[in-house]
């Protein structure tokens, strides 16, 4: 319990990048915690007999020991709790949608702010991280063979668990850097790089192959990886982009989120000429939807030299499924917030460039499946803005060129593959998980899946022999 | 070692040769599949056409044109790439088709239509027609990298007739439709040319299949940058392509979004050229 009996409603602000500053690099906003500053705010924790934090939390994180080791000023053990059951904190204390899960939960949430749950988390990943202290694994090899598709986070955390269990795990990955939506998806302001490459140096070092440049389907068949493997586990996530289908999305200017993510993170092309990949970023630019994507493609095109962008969203703020501390910064550094407006078609010049959007404006209905309130066009608002740069970030579906190249595995018409309750698909020995099997979901939902689907290859592998 | 180059020549005044050692996708090669290359460790993704996929290594044929090209024709035989991927994209079927045509006129072309050639005569029952264009004579490749021998008929064109017939491959493909009976036609390389020849053979309602350029990055179907229309309907080159039936192509839009990066390739270019002097 908090020093005085009492827990202090604020939370130990974060000390971020000054917003003048930050806006001109890609380097981390949060500047992370000092050991007086995380203790402090660790200290503001209740330790609850029945943590709600840890039942909101999809992978049931020990996120109560976690904060009490931080209070003992145990760095080593904090990390030590916070590395049993997610081999990656430093990267969800980051990324996942806290104020949805944990921090929503926090009991303290209901009289101040809920505990910083995530930035103490990443703080002793970090700790641990810069310290050189890590896990020590011994492993008592198994001879089985399992093929993981896709180094994300469903199959960084899966051939982790499944490696640790003695088996011998090589990582199939389509593009020439490992790490998935974390390498390619999301920029560096929000998960630096050498996060994400200290946790795929970690597993290789434990004896995890990643076999870069290798799509399944394209350049090794699926059928060659059932009969050299005695598992498989499909974690391909969900890296096509969907595309509004309105005219004018041939113009020159136009992109996919995906395309311009893949383009800033994947390919540096926000240092062209440096990096060979070229980015062209206009003045104003549209952005259309307002999930964690598209505050990621916002401050990126800002970032790029962008003087205006606009967010387009059909549904109010309210409503936006991005992190709030994403939409939090994106306002902060300007992103002009457009509510209740829907793309009707783009406009071009004579060249083919993109010169515009028509809009047409919204209002709020009856609650759709998703619970929220389903926008309807106003008839006869229609009305244009002039851009020179359009960015769709519209969400992604997985990918149809494994999916068809995937013979006999069974999947949903939206692309969606089918798993049992063990991760196991319709193929014996072939398991799944993370946003293939979802759609596009969170890290933390991906990590759980990966775990659990480990647990089943275990199972499945020491039954079969 | 894997990715290194074995063989680098030049083909004419612009064009080379860059044989690297790939094995996987020499196996899998067929023609109508790409590659993609990174040259070095900061470089970009570049699709590649592959004239020929055979013993572990892959031929292709290159163009100087932007930075990444005239970075690799500095490389040497001994000299490794960073990554060569692929095969990749959905290429037709090598099947019997009857009388075919390949036609050609730029460097990608000429390495799909030395591919198509030898794919195409492997299998019973086709009869192959290459036709190929260059700008001129001191620009026409050896005979070694033409199709000459692998086809049934072989027809040179020079822009200004120093060899072979004067012209465009299309003046002779009009008179080929005027003599014979052609089942399906293939083509490469120029684009705007590309739709020319689409207009002329649907007149004849003959099967058309190009090979579409447009600028790729991921090349498995992520980025989206690749989308062409076919018959309004949105198709990726990487993963759909890279050909597809002319007759239902929109060319303008190809030729459009292809100079979308234009000032940025030029600045690249100019900037390399630039370092390259002062070292």
């Amino acid at each position: 319990m908090a020093k005085g009996g009492k827990a202090k409603k604020k939370r130990v602000p974060m000390r971020e990048q000054d917003v003048k500053v930050r806006i001109h690099n890609f380097r981390s906003v949060p500047l992370g915690y000092s050991e007086e500053e995380v203790i402090k705010e660790a200290e503001r924790c209740l330790q609850c007999k029945n943590p709600k934090c840890e039942l909101n939390c999809p992978v049931n994180l020990k996120i109560r020991d976690t904060l009490q080791s931080i209070i003992e000023r145990d760095f080593e053990k904090a990390f030590f709790v916070a590395k049993e059951d997610n081999p990656i904190p430093a990267i969800t204390g980051r990324v996942c949608p806290q104020e949805d899960q944990c921090e929503g939960a926090c009991v303290v949430g209901k009289v101040g702010d809920a505990i910083n749950i995530g930035k103490l988390i990443a703080f002793v990943a970090d700790w641990a991280r810069e310290k050189g202290i890590e896990e020590e694994v011994k492993i008592y090899e198994r001879p089985e063979k399992v093929a993981v598709i896709g180094s994300g986070p469903a199959g960084i955390c899966c051939a982790n668990d499944l490696r640790k269990a003695g088996f011998q795990v090589i990582i199939f990955e389509a593009l020439h850097l490992p790490g998935g939506v974390l390498t390619y998806g999301i920029p560096a302001f929000r998960l630096p790089k050498d996060v994400v490459n200290y946790e795929l140096d970690f597993i290789q070092k434990m004896g995890v192959k990643i076999q870069l440049n290798t799509i399944v389907g394209q350049n090794v068949s699926f059928g060659e990886l059932q009969k050299e493997f005695d598992a498989i586990f499909i974690g391909t996530g969900a890296g096509a982009p969907i595309f509004m289908g309105i005219e004018g999305e041939k113009l020159m200017g136009v992109y996919s989120a995906n395309e311009f993510l893949i383009r800033v993170n994947l390919m540096r092309a926000y240092e062209f000429p440096e990096w060979d990949t070229p980015i062209v970023c206009g003045e104003r630019v549209g952005v259309i939807g307002a999930g964690n994507v598209a505050m990621d493609s916002a401050r990126s095109a800002l970032r790029l030299g962008a003087k205006e962008v606009h967010i387009l969203y059909r549904r109010t703020k309210q409503y936006s499924p991005a992190r709030a501390e994403e939409l939090t910064h994106a306002l902060e550094e300007g992103i002009i917030f457009h509510e209740l407006v829907n793309p009707v078609r783009i406009l071009g010049d004579d060249k083919g460039w993109v010169k515009g959007i028509e809009l047409v404006r919204m209002e709020l209905g009856e609650p759709d499946a998703s619970g929220r309130p389903r926008p309807q066009p106003i008839k006869g608002s229609e009305f244009t803005m002039e851009l020179d740069t359009v960015i769709e970030a519209l969400g992604t579906r997985p990918n149809r060129l494994f999916l068809s190249r995937a013979e006999g595995l069974d999947i949903y018409p939206w692309g969606g593959i089918k798993a049992d309750e063990n991760m196991m698909t319709n193929i014996e020995g072939v398991f799944v998980g993370g946003d293939a099997v979802s759609g596009a979901a969170t890290v933390i939902r991906a990590l759980g899946d990966g775990r659990k689907a480990a647990q089943a290859i275990y199972n499945y592998l020491s039954t079969k022999h | 070692m894997e990715h290194q180059i074995t063989r680098k020549l030049d083909l004419c005044k612009d064009d080379y040769l860059l044989e690297v050692i790939a094995p996987k996708v020499a196996e899998r090669f067929r023609p109508g599949n790409f590659v993609i290359l990174i040259t070095v460790p900061n470089g970009e993704r570049i699709p590649m056409s592959v004239q020929k996929a055979e013993k572990g290594k892959i031929a292709m044929f290159i163009k100087r044109l932007g930075k990444t090209s005239y970075e690799l024709d500095s490389f040497k035989v001994g000299d490794s790439l960073v990554a060569v991927i692929g095969p990749l994209g959905n290429p037709p079927p090598m099947k019997k088709y009857g009388n075919i045509i390949f036609a050609s006129d730029l460097v990608c072309g000429h390495a799909e239509n030395y591919a198509f050639c030898q794919g195409l005569k492997s299998i019973g029952g086709n009869y192959v027609i290459s036709l190929q264009t260059f700008p001129t004579k001191s620009e026409v490749y050896p005979e070694e990298f033409r199709p000459v021998h692998l086809c049934d008929e072989y027809y040179l064109t020079t822009l200004d007739g120093t060899e072979g017939a004067k012209g465009h491959y299309i003046e002779v493909l009009k008179s080929l439709l005027e003599e014979k009976k052609i089942d399906i036609i293939f083509a490469g390389g120029d684009i705007p040319n590309l739709q020319k020849l689409a207009e002329l053979t649907r007149s004849y309602q003959i099967p058309t299949i190009v090979t579409v350029r447009q600028i790729m990055v991921d090349g498995t179907g992520m980025c989206g940058s690749c989308r062409v229309f076919v018959d309004g309907e949105m198709k990726l080159t990487c993963i759909d392509g890279p050909m597809f039936d002319a007759h239902r192509l929109n060319f303008q839009d190809i030729i459009n979004r292809l100079s979308m990066f234009k000032q940025r390739e030029e600045q690249a270019l100019k900037e390399y050229l630039r370092k390259k002097g002062e070292v």
